[in-house]
């Protein structure tokens, strides 16, 4: 057999009926709020792990070898957490970019059998699969096959994505200009929670314009000279507060807007509507197109998008750029060595962050302090020539 | 004369039997830079951020050593994938990109991709590096990769047979291929899993070979497999080939483990690798069950030659005191075994006989 063909052949296990199914799958972003959203529509139990945390990750560690990269290590732990839980079938999702990941499925099943912990492992390929491998994905954990609660839960669970890019987004807009500290992180956590709760499609489409109306009400300084941040790099690390120390709300509180440019809804969309309905350049697309000068390929997991994307940072007015990435990621350490020269060649700011267990968070916060400086400085300059 | 550059680091070490082969028969010199030293490594290091690993540091060392030699071109390849969605670690991949945005002198860069993912496979690969020295004669550049693939298979052949490697690379330039005759039994035999530049670049593996040989160890290398034999042995493992370069490293002891003529396995990787570290525990998972002793040494620019021999002899004293043991409290087994060997051969020579 052919060894593609067998790990496809292990990407769904089967052993345990569908009705005492209780899936989990990694934290990565607020991905749970619509995620759930759909698979209690298709009629499944779901268990959310706890948010990331220095307990999961130590849980995470101690089940690991050492030189696998971070992301691995927690998602590992959200899956030990669940299964404490009660979970049975865990989900796996594969980002873009073919890098370690592939190999964490296998290794992460291995580890949790030899734990002795019973489940079913469903791999779901975000990056390659279009619509029928994901729909083929959720049949198989939920064996739903009322086309109802299909749309139900597809819609819901869209609408709740685009609610949550919304809320982030003003989030980031607003919060280094609010004038009353802390009332657009309130504002974005009552969001959250609605959505999380919103159980009707007529509803859930209604948020995204009652989110950018609640927002507008936070009163603002409109005219605060207010630099912009890309955040850009390995997509699990940007995604995740715990691993990124919330790096987004210590920049909205140095007064930076942040602006990210892995958006999970956006890219959700682009990967699982049909190329047909889809007519928008994708985040790759244009970062190719745009790194073009450095990189003539893509080499795996993000860097194409890190260079890119910093490119087109520098080409539309935007300050400056803050890089993160988890310690030993093999296509970031590629990308650190590139931004040097793009960073002079476009001149653009770049900051290069790398985060492991031991980041500190002091030495952490200087050097970003340190670079807003910077960044000002360099606004300042500008706007006054 | 048509000239190009080529860094004695990472693909050299595996491919440049074919590199000589192909660039000589198109009548392009070969230039190779000189072999590492302490310098070479300092010099990549100006050049790449410092969580870059040890063997991309004196990849680019090589390249500026080239540079200083007054070469301007220099073949640095991409090595994407070497089967379907079977890749290389990214920044093998993504070599030209390192080298084109931190080396700011003009030269040309001979960049070729291989990416069978892609549908780019290996005639592209070498009919794009011929295009780029405006050779365009499909029928010599054909004739080029048939002597690439004789002088490699002549180097490979002597490997296998035992002959190390800079002896039959000598050998096989010179395209005089010789036997294998010092096959002296050692007490101890062990396997290095480790990826070519790293194992046979004398200065990053601070010659760990010929270190284990002084101390009566006989080594086995990925050399010593045919990349089928590899691949089959990580297939009976139950396991499946994920990385390009896999075979050198959990093939090879895949093979040695399963044929259980080893006493342990050594694992030479760079601090920080991401692939070795996964694949140096996949084979440590199956060491546990096989009982076979591993040892994962990882080595960067620091790397002190006092301690890696400490670990080392340590390691080999283990072994040693393993393997008296089993022959010390086993004795009867290895004689019944040997008297069931004697009595079927005396029933067979009856049999005949009869
Ligand atoms: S992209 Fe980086 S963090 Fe992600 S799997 Fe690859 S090495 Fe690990
Ligand atoms: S495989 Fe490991 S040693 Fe080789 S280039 Fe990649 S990270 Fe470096």
């Amino acid at each position: 057999m052919d060894s593609t063909e067998k790990l496809e052949k292990t990407k769904m296990e089967n052993t345990i009926p569908t009705k005492d199914r209780v899936i989990a799958w990694p934290r990565m972003g607020r991905i749970d709020i619509p995620l759930k959203a759909l698979l209690v529509s298709l009629g499944a139990k779901v268990i959310i792990p706890p948010p990331n945390s220095n307990k999961a990750l130590e849980i995470g560690v101690r089940n690991s070898i050492e030189g696998i990269c971070l992301p691995y290590k927690l998602n590992l732990a959200n899956y030990i957490m669940s299964l404490e839980k009660g979970a049975n079938t865990l989900m796996m999702f594969q980002a873009p970019g073919s890098c370690r990941l592939g190999n964490y499925t296998k290794m992460a099943q291995k580890t949790l059998k030899s734990m002795g912990y019973n489940f079913d492992m469903v791999i779901f390929d975000m990056y390659k699969s279009k619509m029928k491998q994901t729909l083929q994905a959720f049949w198989h954990v939920t064996h739903c096959i009322n086309p109802w609660k299909y749309y139900k839960g597809f819609s819901l669970g869209f609408n709740k994505f685009f609610a949550i890019d919304t809320a982030e987004r003003l989030l980031f807009y607003t919060r280094p200009r609010e004038l009353n500290k802390g009332d657009a992180e309130k504002c974005y956590e009552k969001w959250l929670k609605i959505t999380d709760e919103t159980n009707s499609v007529w509803e859930a489409k209604k948020l995204k314009k009652q989110i950018i109306n609640d927002f507008k009400k936070i009163p603002i300084d409109k005219n605060k000279n207010v630099p912009i941040i890309y955040l850009i790099g390995e997509f699990f690390v940007l995604l995740d507060p715990y691993t990124n120390q919330n790096i987004e709300k210590e920049l909205g509180e140095m007064g930076v807007e942040v602006q990210r440019q892995i958006m999970f809804g956006d890219w959700l969309e682009h990967v699982l509507k049909p190329s047909i309905f889809y007519h928008k350049e994708s985040h790759r697309e244009r970062s190719v197109r745009y790194a073009e000068k450095y990189m003539k390929r893509a080499i795996g997991g993000e860097c194409i998008e890190t260079i890119g994307d910093t490119v087109f940072a520098a080409k539309h007015g935007v300050d400056g750029v803050i890089h993160i990435s988890p310690f030993s990621c093999m296509p970031e350490i590629v990308a650190q060595n590139i931004l040097p020269k793009v960073s002079k060649e476009e001149d653009i700011p770049v900051l290069s962050l790398v985060l492991d267990e031991q980041t500190g968070k002091a030495g952490y916060i200087t050097r970003i302090e340190a670079f807003i400086d910077l960044v000002k400085r360099k606004k300042i300059k500008k706007i006054n020539n | 004369m048509k000239k190009i550059g080529i860094p004695r680091a990472i693909s050299y070490y595996n491919n440049y039997p074919f590199y000589f082969g192909f660039f000589n028969k198109l009548g392009i010199e070969i230039i190779l830079s000189d072999k590492t030293t302490t310098k070479t490594i300092n010099d990549g290091c100006k050049y790449v951020v410092s969580d870059t690993c040890l063997p991309i540091k004196v990849y680019v060392g090589h390249l500026c050593n080239l540079l200083d030699k007054g070469c301007d071109t220099i073949f640095v390849p991409s090595i994407q994938s070497t089967g379907f969605k079977i890749n290389n670690c990214s920044k093998i991949r993504g070599l030209p990109e390192i080298i084109r945005n931190i080396i700011n002198k003009p030269f040309k860069m001979i960049e070729p991709t291989l990416d069978k993912t892609e549908g780019i496979g290996f005639y592209d690969f070498w009919y794009s590096v011929a295009n780029d020295f405006e050779i365009y004669d499909k029928k010599l550049i054909k004739s080029a990769i048939n002597e690439g693939w004789k002088i490699y298979n002549d180097f490979h052949n002597m490997t296998l047979k035992g002959v190390s490697y800079n002896k039959a690379l000598k050998a096989a330039l010179k395209r005089k291929p010789i036997e294998h005759n010092d096959d002296i039994i050692k007490p101890l035999s062990v396997v290095i899993m480790g990826h070519g530049y790293n194992l046979f670049d004398e200065r990053i593996s601070l010659n760990i070979i010929k270190k284990l040989e002084k101390m009566d160890v006989k080594v086995f290398t990925s050399l010593n497999v045919t990349p089928k034999e590899a691949l089959e042995s990580i297939k009976e493992l139950g396991e499946v080939q994920y990385w390009a370069n896999e075979l050198e490293l959990t093939g090879t002891s895949a093979y040695y483990m399963l044929k259980g003529e080893i006493d342990g396995i050594i694992a030479l990787s760079a601090f920080g690798c991401g692939p070795d570290s996964l694949m140096v525990d996949e084979i440590a998972h199956h060491c546990k069950k096989a009982e076979v002793p591993l040892i994962h040494l990882t080595i960067d620019e620091q790397t002190g030659e006092a301690g890696f021999i400490t670990r080392l002899e340590a390691f080999v004293d283990m072994l040693l005191r393993k393997k008296r043991n089993i022959l010390t409290k086993k004795p009867i087994k290895i004689k019944e075994y040997i008297q069931n060997k004697n009595i079927d051969n005396i029933k067979k020579e009856k049999i005949l006989a009869s």
